[in-house]
């Protein structure tokens, strides 16, 4: 008897651990570089943040081929010549959420992000600020930063200083439901 | 009981380890192992335009985007073939001008119209990708079919020269037409260098019945080739590219009364954004597959060499929607 009401503790609490890990369902990122010459925008719909949340981590990884760009020739020239996705296929983002949050209760909770961002080979620190908003078994997280493009060693030739600009925004937007294992 | 015990020690330990393991572990390898069904993701710019320097290559003008494209072969530099000094190196001559519109009617799809200056030649292209090679080699390497048709609008008495009179003979608008048909085959080894193979079949309607005296083969209306191209990247920006075409032809071997040869091509290709520029010296005395294939007689080693140059320029003539 007591045998059998021990795992069934355990069973419940081994499901209550691994949902903590809460896993995209969608996400969104784009970037936006306004220039004179011309606003380069792209979206990365391929992305999925995970976020543990007994530990504050939150971490993924972004596809640089994956970024859509309205011509196709900013898509290439930006594979090829600036992100150089065959020599660094992804970007990656690993921070942990500096504030507590109750992540039982339903709400807006304002959030910062500290830790690295590794794009283009190049791992900077990073804090971002950011909204984390619970509604059941949903959390939704949106943030808003901007990459001085230089910090990441990614060279714009003098000829197109007019049409890249040397900060881009990038917003992202994500949806999380608890990670089950298949 | 004892027994009991023990098992629900070993049950919970067990639980609680896999819970420890599960928290430790790198949230992004979980990742890892949720993305089982991996993307093939294609290889981008095995080639810069659709074509190497004279020959095509496997890229397409992609979906609502127009290919603006403007080729110009000066004429030789050698004095033996026409060149030297007198004509500054070539400078003064233009041997050929094509001005061409490809559109992307898909990603894989490019329709293409241009004209020539020489023979006047008005031609129509369709290329279709087939395969897009892919990072991971599960697709080893791209493949294109290229078509085109080509229409010589010459006065009678300049398309048909050279002809023996027949009194029987009846000029035919469809002797004007001339048609060339490849499969490309390309591959991208690493992230610098890109070659391709081109099996090639053309057709001309309409040939004169010459006969090489040699061998006593005659010209003939089929012919077949093989295209050989390459493109190393040098800098970001910069690439050598160079492309040569063996024809088989026993028409064209060792003919000493109307020598033939193969087309070879040299060249430095500058990407500027939104041109690509080819700078390039080459022997080909055409512009089109249906005239510099069959019909080069220039020589590099008697100075039948030009330089020239091709710009293409992309321009989207539509919005693409995310």
């Amino acid at each position: 008897m007591k045998n059998i009401f021990l795992s069934f503790t355990a069973i419940a609490l081994s499901t209550s651990m691994s949902a903590q890990i809460y896993m995209a369902k969608n996400c969104e990122i784009t970037f936006f570089s306004e220039s004179p010459l011309e606003n380069i925008e792209a979206i990365n719909k391929a992305a999925k943040p995970i976020l543990n949340t007994s530990t504050g981590d939150i971490q993924t990884k972004i596809a640089m081929a994956a970024f859509v760009f309205e011509k196709p020739l900013m898509q290439e020239h930006f594979n090829e010549n600036y992100a150089e996705s065959e020599k660094f296929p992804s970007a990656t983002l690993k921070g942990k959420i500096n504030e507590v949050i109750d992540w039982t209760k339903d709400g807006e909770y304002k959030a910062t992000v500290t830790g690295k961002l590794n794009l283009h080979g190049v791992e900077k620190d990073r804090t971002f600020d950011g909204i984390v908003t619970i509604k059941g078994s949903e959390i939704t997280i949106s943030t808003k930063f901007t990459i001085h493009i230089a910090d990441h060693d990614i060279k714009v030739p003098s000829l197109y200083v007019k049409n890249i600009a040397e900060d881009v925004e990038v917003k992202l937007n994500a949806t999380l439901e608890p990670y089950k294992k298949k | 009981m004892m027994k009991i015990f023990q098992k629900t020690v070993v049950v919970i330990s067990l639980t609680v380890s896999s819970i420890n393991a599960f928290a430790q572990e790198d949230l992004l390898s979980l990742l890892d192992s949720v993305e089982t069904v991996k993307t093939h993701e294609k290889v981008i710019a095995t080639f810069k335009t659709s074509k190497v320097i004279n020959m095509q290559s496997t890229e397409t003008v992609k979906a609502k985007t127009m290919d603006f494209r403007v080729t110009h072969r000066f004429g030789n530099i050698g004095a033996e073939s026409g060149g030297g000094a007198h004509t500054l190196y070539g400078f003064d001559n233009s041997t050929d001008i094509c001005i061409s519109f490809d559109f992307g009617i898909t990603d894989n799809l490019t329709l293409g119209v241009g004209r020539s200056k020489q023979k006047e030649l008005i031609d129509g292209l369709v290329k279709y990708r087939i395969l897009s090679q892919t990072t991971d080699n599960h697709i080893p390497v791209s493949m294109a079919f290229y078509g085109d048709m080509s229409y010589n609008p010459q006065e009678g008495s300049q398309f048909y020269s050279g002809m023996a009179a027949t009194a029987d003979f009846k000029h035919n608008d469809i002797h004007r037409f001339a048609y060339t048909s490849q499969l490309i085959i390309a591959r991208k080894f690493g992230s610098r260098f890109s070659m391709e193979l081109v099996p090639t079949f053309q057709h001309r309607n309409f040939v004169l019945a010459n006969i090489n005296p040699e061998n006593g083969a005659a010209e003939s209306n089929d012919l077949f080739s093989v295209g050989g191209g390459f493109r190393l990247k040098i800098t970001r920006r910069m690439a050598i590219i160079a492309d040569y075409y063996y024809i088989f032809s026993k028409y064209r071997t060792n003919n000493t009364v109307s020598p033939f040869y193969n087309p070879l091509a040299i060249g430095l290709e500058i990407e500027t954004g939104g041109h690509v520029f080819h700078l390039n010296f080459t022997n080909a005395s055409g512009i089109i597959e249906n005239n510099y294939i069959p019909n080069t007689t220039d020589s590099w080693l008697k100075g039948g060499y030009k330089f020239g140059f091709n710009i293409s320029r992309v321009f989207n003539i539509g919005r693409k929607k995310h």
